[in-house]
Parts: C-alpha cells; sequence; structure tokens
C-alpha cells in the first residue's frame, strides 16, 4: 500500500496531462486510506474516501472539464477519436473486471478479516465516541472557527465567480448599446 | 495486520517530499494545487502516526485525529478558493500557466 501510494504520487507530479495526474491522486488517496484502515483509523479512512476522493478531486476534474487543459492536438477529428476510444475500450473492460473481482474476493473473505483482527472494529466505535466527545469539550472553539471558515471560503467563492458576471453584463450591455447606435 | 508508525512517518516523509518538488517543478496552477494537497495529506499521516505513538492500551490519545480532520477541511476550503481563482484568473489570461502570469513582477 505504502509502494502504491508512493508511485501514485510520482505519476501525479510526472504526468503532463491533469485528468492523469487527477486520477492518479485519486489512487494515491484511496492507498492512504486503507493505510488508515488497517492503522486503526476508521473514521479517518471515511473521512478521507469520502471529503478527498468523492469531493475534492471531482471538484479538481470539473474545473479541468471546464477549461479544458487535456493534451490538446490528439485526436481531433471525430474518426480518430472513436479509433482513439476503440483502443482504450479493453483497458476500460480489464479494469472494471478486475475491481468486480476485487469487489467479490472482499466480500468473500470479509469473515476471515473479522477473524483475524477482532479489536480492531471494537476500538473503532470507541475512537469515534471519544472523537466526538472530545471534538465537542475541548476543541470546540476550533470547531466554531472552522465553520466560520468555510462560511468566509464560501462567500469568497461566490463573490469571485460573480465579479465575472457583472462584467460579462456589462460588455452584453455595451453590445446592445453598440447594435441600437448603428440601427 | 497493524502499521509500525515507523513506516507511517517514512512513508509521510517521501509523499512530503513528492508534493514539494511537484509545487516547485510544475509550472500549471493547477497542478500546483493538486501537489499541495499531496503535501497537506502527508502532514495527516504525520498527525496519525503520533497520534498512534502516544496512546497506550487503555488510553487512546485523540488529538491527532482531530487535526487531521481540520486539516481535510482547510483543505477542502483551499481547494475551493483555489479553484475559483484559477477559474477567474483563465478567463482573464486564457491561461493557467504561472510563467505568464507575471505581472507583479514586471
Amino acid at each position: 500500500m505504502s509502494a502504491g501510494a508512493i508511485a501514485c504520487s510520482l505519476v501525479v507530479i510526472s504526468a503532463r496531462n491533469p485528468v492523469v495526474s487527477v486520477l492518479s491522486l485519486l489512487g494515491s488517496f484511496v492507498c492512504l486510506a486503507t493505510i488508515y484502515l488497517l492503522a486503526g483509523f476508521q473514521f479517518m479512512a471515511a473521512a478521507q474516501l469520502i471529503v478527498y476522493a468523492g469531493a475534492i478531486m471531482v471538484l479538481f476534474l470539473f474545473v479541468i472539464m471546464l477549461l479544458n487543459l487535456g493534451t490538446d492536438g490528439q485526436a481531433t477529428g471525430p474518426l480518430e477519436r472513436t479509433l482513439l476510444r476503440a483502443r482504450r475500450l479493453p483497458f476500460v473492460l480489464a479494469i472494471g473486471g478486475a475491481l468486480f473481482l476485487l469487489a467479490f474476493i472482499a466480500i468473500q473473505t470479509q469473515q476471515t478479516v473479522r477473524a483475524v483482527d477482532p479489536e480492531l472494529a471494537e476500538r473503532g466505535t470507541s475512537s469515534l465516541k471519544g472523537l466526538g466527545e472530545l471534538l465537542f469539550s475541548t476543541y470546540l472553539l476550533p470547531f466554531e472557527a472552522a465553520s466560520v471558515l468555510l462560511l468566509a471560503a464560501t462567500i469568497a467563492v461566490i463573490v469571485l465567480a460573480k465579479r465575472e458576471r457583472r462584467e460579462i453584463a456589462a460588455s452584453a450591455g455595451n453590445a446592445d448599446a453598440r447594435t441600437e447606435a448603428g440601427s | 495486520m497493524t502499521v509500525p508508525n515507523e513506516h507511517m512517518l517514512i512513508l509521510a516523509a517521501i509523499l512530503f517530499a513528492i508534493g514539494a518538488s511537484g509545487f516547485f517543478i510544475r509550472r500549471n496552477a493547477i497542478m500546483v494545487l493538486l501537489s499541495v494537497e499531496l503535501m497537506l495529506n502527508a502532514a495527516n499521516l504525520t498527525f496519525l502516526a503520533g497520534s498512534r505513538m502516544h496512546s497506550t492500551a487503555s488510553h487512546a490519545e485523540l488529538s491527532g485525529p482531530i487535526f487531521a480532520i481540520f486539516v481535510i477541511l482547510v483543505a477542502a476550503v483551499e481547494a475551493g478558493v483555489g479553484l475559483a481563482l484559477v477559474i477567474a484568473l483563465f478567463r482573464r489570461k486564457q491561461t493557467v500557466s504561472l510563467d505568464q502570469l507575471n505581472e507583479l513582477g514586471d
């Protein structure tokens, strides 16, 4: 798992295509979540998967797709693109089949894992309870500060996006005035 | 099937080194943000390893996971604001290369 995390991270900084590096960063995060799980931090593993792999990486992918930052110059025509897609189909099928097989094996061996490490599940539940109690007693002030930080970030992002819309509206108004002047 | 603390710390150091080198060698703004995420993950791993080092069989030290949760929160905020800035820059300049966004230096 450590080797997988390191390999994925190396791909992250060396890949030319941003989409490839985002996907390998996803693989690195999944490896790290597995390490957290093996180290006994169940809640951290879940948070890692949901927040990082689920939310942040999707945000990155959205921005890359929105700005169209993929390596340009390859697969220009529709025919070439179809050929490229057909060539990729075996890889996609192989990866999907491997994932399905992995899930199947995981479900089959679930019982043995529970037999190997019975105190792991017990400790996870107790640590989650302690985590919640600590978060709302000792670390109450940082918790509230974090909520304020989230609110500030939300407002900041809205302002950043809105200013552009006003500029677009202004330019549209200018265009309208110009067409009126022309007619 | 347990993970030694030393291995977690070594892995965190390697991941941080990879993230830092990516931060300095890549000239794409989005790749720089990804490298920052990698470094924050290494910091998380260090927090969790430290928490495991200081917890005993009877008492579990939980400050490390709490700080890791805060780090995840800050990483989410950073990604959101950073990507909004990248989109705003792209709308103005039609590029995300940091070499071409140097008007403050000129």
